[in-house]
């Protein structure tokens, strides 16, 4: 009797990039420890940070999975959280139709910006993101009547939870975490089975080789528009969300270090792996944690950055890269041994 | 008329800040292919150098947030405000060799990807440290040219001023320098030897790490200088350059990217650009960002290689 070969330790396994791992147990217990544990001032910034995952995710499947080096997905988290504001105040939607239609008008904008820009290859898409980036600013500033100027503008609705709940004030921010944790979970479900599918397989042959995906009768320009305006809905999705958990927004929030940060953590977590996008969004939360405890450097910046360029060297494929590693030479120590 | 001879004159300035901003980033992207995204911040850093220098990091300063930078309140150094610019340009200069050995000489033949991740993440720790020390608020940098108010001198019946001779001025001899070495000494020869080939260039025993530097201190200090520059004109603060930089790269991309003549060229058709679209189409100058990225995109979709750059040919 043949003893089963080791499992191969590849990388472009799609076991490998969508499988969460450890990640499986250690999620739900912790998303469900930290309302129990947190303020109500620490899981409101929690969960801001929380919803930032959905951007991370949609740069995380533009670069990573479709190789298209995005560094303007703030825009489209701004484009989100501006739609919402205007949705919710001016046209009196209510939150459930609000929110789908912000991600839709996300999507749309991803999907115009993206029809020139994705014409355009490697390091020439990426300077063109740029440019929408450090452009929105100085738009949105302009454009008063629906993003208030210079100032910025607050939403005036009642946003609390309807009232047929019967919750008590105490626990509005608890309802706000579970509803923007049940959208994160369903954003993580469509790009987990998106990923999976034919679909998948076609953004990845895209990425790895465009003549070959040619060859195979995927057609690189609506592969790519399709994917661009699906991640620029989750970053909407995300900035739609900041707005309904912090009822102002002000063009100074979307600036191109938005975009930046967003890039990095989508780096820094693991590109082309869905785990990445958590890991990312965990560095998130931590290093300016860490920072405020240690205190030698005033600036989470400069981590992020710092980390950027060593992870460059060390482990290309950020922490998720990481992760596996040691999972594959943990499997192959248990079937030697 | 008159009013033409003044936009023309009010967009000079602008275009000499542009036009060296985008023959830095030419310069590294012909020799490496690489896009230099921390430009802007590389520049910022070392005009904030040339602040300390010129003895002005307690200098005057707007808004409540000025003086919360960690070197705010130290003792600058008594330096004239020209040999301050000197010295900050060549603080620039040895900043970019040094990010070349320390950071780009090993991702030699990295995937694009990997360069921008290095580009942003330097960016991103560039501006960080900028804000650390010298916070984020704009303030008043001493002058390296006269430019009062009354600082001009009337041309055809418009003011130029004296700040934008000057800058030209300063710009012109930098570009001789520059031309000079590249095209008369050895190390310029190394140089267009490894932009055109760096294959055949390394296997004729040219030291390419080494000549790279060449190019990115030449970059590292013609950002020092054009930051040097706006700083000395405009209220500087560390996201000045940034805003800048939109503007160098769709003058760079104008130009051909791989062209130093197109960026000098695009730097001033970017610049007219900026000031004369919105003085006769009276639309609100804010908005002239937006037409530099329709350029950017416009130029990258239908003319890549942009007026002066050379034509790649894609095998299929």
């Amino acid at each position: 009797m043949t003893p089963a070969p080791p499992r191969p330790k590849n990388q472009n396994s799609s076991q490998g990039f969508t499988s969460l791992g450890w990640l499986r147990w250690v999620l739900p217990v912790a998303l469900i420890a930290v309302p129990l544990l947190a303020s109500e001032l620490q899981l409101r910034r929690f969960t801001q940070v929380l919803v930032l995952v959905l951007a991370v995710l949609g740069v995380n499947l533009v670069t990573g999975y479709t190789g298209l080096i995005s560094l303007g997905h703030g825009v489209f988290v701004g484009i989100g959280a501006f739609a919402m504001a205007n949705f919710l105040d001016e046209w009196n939607l209510t939150f459930f139709l609000a929110l789908p239609l912000a991600a839709g008008v996300a999507g749309l904008a991803g999907l115009i910006l993206g029809m020139p820009a994705l014409r355009v290859r490697g390091i020439y898409l990426a300077l063109i993101t740029f440019g929408f980036a450090l452009v929105f600013g100085p738009v949105a500033r302009r454009l008063g009547s629906i993003t208030g100027g210079p100032t910025g503008r607050s939403i005036n609705r009642n946003l609390d939870p309807p009232a047929f709940l019967g919750l008590p004030e105490d626990y509005f921010q608890h309802y706000r975490y579970a509803l923007c944790l049940l959208v994160v979970g369903i954003w993580f479900w469509i790009v987990r089975n998106l990923v999976e599918s034919r679909m998948g397989r076609a953004l990845r042959s895209v990425r790895d080789d465009q003549l070959a995906a040619v060859v195979f009768g995927v057609n690189p320009v609506t592969v790519k528009a399709g994917v661009f305006s699906l991640s620029a809905a989750m970053a909407g999705t995300a900035g739609a969300l900041q707005a309904y958990l912090f009822p102002f927004v002000s063009h100074a929030d979307f600036d191109v270090f938005l975009s930046l940060r967003l890039y990095a953590a989508a780096v820094l977590g693991g590109l082309g792996s869905i785990a990445g996008a958590i890991y990312g969004v965990v560095a998130l939360i931590i290093v300016p944690a860490l920072n405020g405890l240690i205190g030698i450097i005033g600036s989470e910046e400069i981590v992020f950055g710092l980390g950027l360029i060593v992870l460059t060297y060390i482990a290309p494929n950020g922490i998720a890269g990481i992760v596996d590693r040691r999972r594959a030479e943990a499997d192959t120590d248990s079937t030697t041994s | 008329m008159d009013l033409f001879i003044q936009r023309l004159f009010d967009g000079l300035f602008n275009g000499a800040i542009y036009a060296s901003l985008a023959l830095a980033l030419v310069t590294i992207y012909r020799s490496t292919g690489l896009l230099n995204f921390a430009q802007a911040e590389l520049a910022t850093f070392s005009a904030y150098v040339g602040l300390v220098l010129a003895g002005g990091s307690m200098g005057a300063s707007f808004g409540g947030l000025a003086g919360t930078g960690l070197l705010d309140g130290l003792p600058g150094y008594p330096f004239s405000v020209p040999v301050a610019v000197l010295l900050a340009t060549i603080f620039g200069m040895v900043a970019g060799a040094l990010l070349e050995v320390v950071i780009f000489r090993g991702l030699e033949r990295g995937s694009p990807l990997a360069l921008v991740n290095v580009t942003i993440g330097l960016l991103i720790v560039l501006s960080g440290l900028t804000t650390q020390f010298w916070g984020g608020a704009a303030r008043i940098f001493p002058q390296l040219f006269p430019a009062d108010f009354d600082d001009f001198v009337w041309i055809g019946g418009a003011r130029l001023r004296y700040t934008t001779i000057g800058s030209w001025a300063t710009l012109l001899v930098v570009l001789v320098v520059i031309t000079l070495l590249m095209n008369r000494t050895k190390a310029g020869l190394a140089f267009r030897a490894i932009t055109s080939n760096r294959e055949s260039a390394r296997l004729m025993g040219i030291p390419v790490g080494r000549t790279l530097m060449l190019g990115w201190a030449v970059a590292g200090g013609l950002g020092a200088l054009a930051a040097c520059l706006t700083a000395s004109v405009v209220s500087f603060s560390p996201f000045t350059m940034l805003g800048a930089l939109i503007y160098a790269l769709a003058a760079a991309t104008l130009g051909g990217l791989d062209s130093p003549k197109g960026a000098i060229v695009g730097g001033i058709i970017v610049a007219q650009a900026q000031t004369m679209i919105p003085g006769y189409l009276g639309l609100p100058t804010e908005l002239a960002v937006v037409a530099a990225v329709i350029v950017l995109v416009v130029v990258l979709l239908f003319k890549p290689s942009g007026l002066f750059g050379t034509v790649r040919v894609e095998r299929v």
